[in-house]
């Protein structure tokens, strides 16, 4: 405890450093930015952005990128408030009430309660943080490769099968992130995998490319070929930003309840933040003393989702940063971000970079004070930022994206392959298949598959390690039942349909 | 049988599209030799595990396909997905501008290719405003330039704009 106590007082010393307050500045900025504007996440951003990574020094970095990740999610409520369409699918709760209150001319109050709630579900999951990430660190270290293995494999299924409509679509991205991850060179034999002798694929499918392309150019196209010629209303910021008396009653058991929810629903492979937002929203609905104002524009239904989303998002980092398994698509790409200075985010990090580890904990605590400065006071200029005209907006993503991808290595191939990435993109958002199961595949598949090998050549080659050491095989089983309980009561409930009919 | 309607022929096509990147990764990872050292894990087992899957997902998809459609699936109709119809314009425009920036890049150099890249874009997104789109994206293209190559060293070609530019960049 009092180990943990310094360790984050020593972050505080990291994080306080002018340079890295200015750049947990930018990305927060950055962050609240990309989350009012429809049709740019964090997961992109922070894609577009890692060719900086050669340029900036790792803690700085780190917590710009980090700063990305969470300021987004207080960005994406202005949004979803103000214009009713959600940014992400984590919003859609907020969208019920917060876009009703808006329409009553209660935008202020709703915007405030989001970004206050925001602030207290952000800063209570950072000491949750604080305090369970030495736990897990302390658990992980007696792990081997067989359980991370395992781990990894639980999180593969959880991510691509359990989560978003389709099972098989899921996981159909996730093997084709899977092969992408073969491309190149075996680090293990040097064996060149897939890559017909292109040069460019020889050092693998870059995540950047794969990333960008599908979350950006895909996006672009899609939404140009299919919502460009739609009228969108922006809601007027309608009323002070002072909620009543009333408002703070109703607001903050909300807050507490949603990130008693959304906190651990982050810390396992869940995949982000969309349950929880949901679970909060029925409950806030069933505890309610006025339900009947629910689908009117009821405050509680805007500070429970609001609050929710931001404790997951703060949660996926538990296992991010002690067990280095990502669980959504923008938790990969900070993975990608850690390997691309060589480090490796896991238990062992802790140890071996401990001021960088706690110098990105504590950049959180202020980072959530800037967030609410940001978005509470400065909200007008944020409301200017959402009036951008799409096609304005649009351009610029792309000529970002394609900078980002083009920067790699100054070269035009590189842009190609983004193009037919984008085009994947298209038609993976118009035939309902998930994103990040191929990018979590992308950048989780090689380590899972090292992890194999190693357990295997710890074993002298005998498989069944896996289903001996307990850990692993509990996790094997955990999967197994995820796929299979599902699956087996549909196909029950398919024949008792067929039967009855 | 859903093959009848254009949804369900798509469909097909991509279950079949799936099962054919899973026959040609396996075909490919079946000729990666063995060389397994002494865990017997050589660099070809996990091709073959991860193509065998994209094969078993391609019969799986194929399998909904001929069971009445793919299930959980999107709605066809762009009216209850809440969009308009598939417009081939902006998804022309915006499709050239990416391939205008590909072939001018490396000629016209970063900053003109930015400039017709977000031209196009605006203009697939609706925009009648073609100069002053053109303008904003010269403006962009030229703070991005300016930023990258002086601030950050990232090396982006100058192309036509060299003389202007300076030595800066490529």
């Amino acid at each position: 405890m009092s180990e943990t106590l310094s360790a984050l007082l020593a972050g505080f010393g990291v994080a306080l450093a002018p340079i890295n307050l200015l750049w947990g500045f930018v990305g927060v900025t950055l962050g609240t930015a990309i989350g009012v504007l429809p049709g740019v996440g964090p997961a992109l951003t922070v894609a577009m952005l890692l060719p900086l990574t050669t340029k900036i020094e790792p803690t700085g970095a780190l917590i710009m990128f980090a700063g990305i990740y969470y300021g987004a999610m207080y960005g994406g409520s202005t949004t979803t408030i103000l214009l009713n369409t959600p940014g992400e699918s984590a919003s859609i709760a907020t969208a019920l009430e917060g876009n009703r209150m808006a329409k009553c001319g209660r935008a202020g109050p709703a915007l405030a309660t989001a970004a206050i709630g925001s602030f207290v579900a952000g800063t209570i999951a950072t000491v949750l943080l604080t305090l369970l990430a030495p736990i897990v660190v302390e658990f992980a270290l007696k792990f081997g490769p067989t359980e991370y293995f395992a781990l990894m494999v639980f999180a593969f299924v959880t991510v691509a099968a359990v989560l978003g409509a389709s099972m098989v679509r899921g996981l159909t991205m996730l093997f084709l992130g899977l092969l992408f991850g073969l491309v190149g060179i075996d680090d293990q034999t040097g064996q060149m995998r897939f890559a017909f002798g292109v040069p460019e694929l020889m050092d693998g499918v870059d995540v950047v490319v794969l990333a960008v392309g599908l979350f950006a150019v895909g996006e672009a196209l899609y939404v140009a070929a299919y919502q460009s010629r739609q009228r969108e209303e922006v809601e007027k910021m309608s009323g002070s930003l002072m909620m009543s008396r009333e408002d703070w009653r109703r607001s903050w058991p909300a807050w507490l309840r949603a990130t008693a929810i959304g906190f651990p629903f982050g810390t396992i492979p869940a995949g982000g933040a969309e349950i929880p937002t949901f679970l909060s929203y029925a409950l806030e609905k069933k505890l309610s003393r006025k339900p009947e104002e629910f689908g009117h524009g009821a405050i509680e239904g805007v500070a429970g989702p609001e609050a929710a989303n931001n404790a997951s998002s703060t949660g996926v980092l538990v296992p991010l940063l002690t067990l280095g398994i990502p669980t959504s698509a923008t938790a990969a790409i900070l993975l990608a971000a850690f390997q691309n200075y060589g480090l490796q985010p896991g238990p062992l990090l802790f140890q071996t970079q401990t001021t960088l580890v706690w110098g990105l904990i504590a950049s959180m605590y202020i980072g959530n004070i800037l967030l609410l400065i940001l978005n509470l006071p400065l909200i007008g200029l944020w409301v200017k930022v959402l009036k951008i005209p799409r096609p304005l907006l649009y351009g610029g993503i792309l000529v970002f994206a394609t900078l980002g991808a083009y920067s790699l290595h100054q070269s035009a191939v590189d842009l190609v392959t983004l193009y037919v990435f984008g085009l994947l993109g298209f038609m993976m958002r118009r035939w309902g298949f998930p994103v990040a199961p191929a990018v979590i595949g992308l950048i989780l598949g090689p380590l899972a598959e090292s992890q194999f090998r190693k357990a295997l050549a710890i074993s002298q080659g005998d498989p069944s390690v896996f289903l001996t050491h307990p850990i692993s095989a509990t996790l094997l089983a955990l999967t197994a039942a995820l796929v299979l309980v599902p699956w087996i009561y549909r196909v029950a409930r398919e024949r008792r349909a067929r039967s009855a009919a | 049988m859903l093959t009848a309607t254009r949804g369900g022929r798509v469909e097909l096509i991509i279950s079949l599209g799936v099962l054919a990147l899973g026959i040609a990764a396996s075909v490919l990872a079946f000729r990666l030799p063995e060389a397994g050292g002494y865990a017997r894990i050589g660099p070809n087992f996990t091709p073959k595990v991860v193509s065998g899957g994209l094969v078993l997902l391609g019969v799986w998809l194929l399998a909904e396909v001929f069971t009445g459609g793919w299930r959980e699936r999107v709605p066809d109709d762009a009216v209850e997905r809440g969009e308009h119809d598939f417009h081939l314009g902006a998804f022309a425009w915006v499709s050239g501008g990416l391939l205008a920036q590909m072939a001018l890049i490396h000629s016209a150099g970063f900053v003109l290719a930015a400039m017709v890249l977000y031209g196009c874009v605006a203009r697939g997104f609706g925009s009648a405003r073609l100069a002053r789109d053109l303008g904003i994206g010269l403006l962009l293209g030229l703070a991005v330039f300016l930023f990258f190559v002086k601030f950050l060293n990232v090396n982006l070609p100058a192309g036509w704009l060299k003389p202007i530019l300076g030595t800066a960049g490529l």
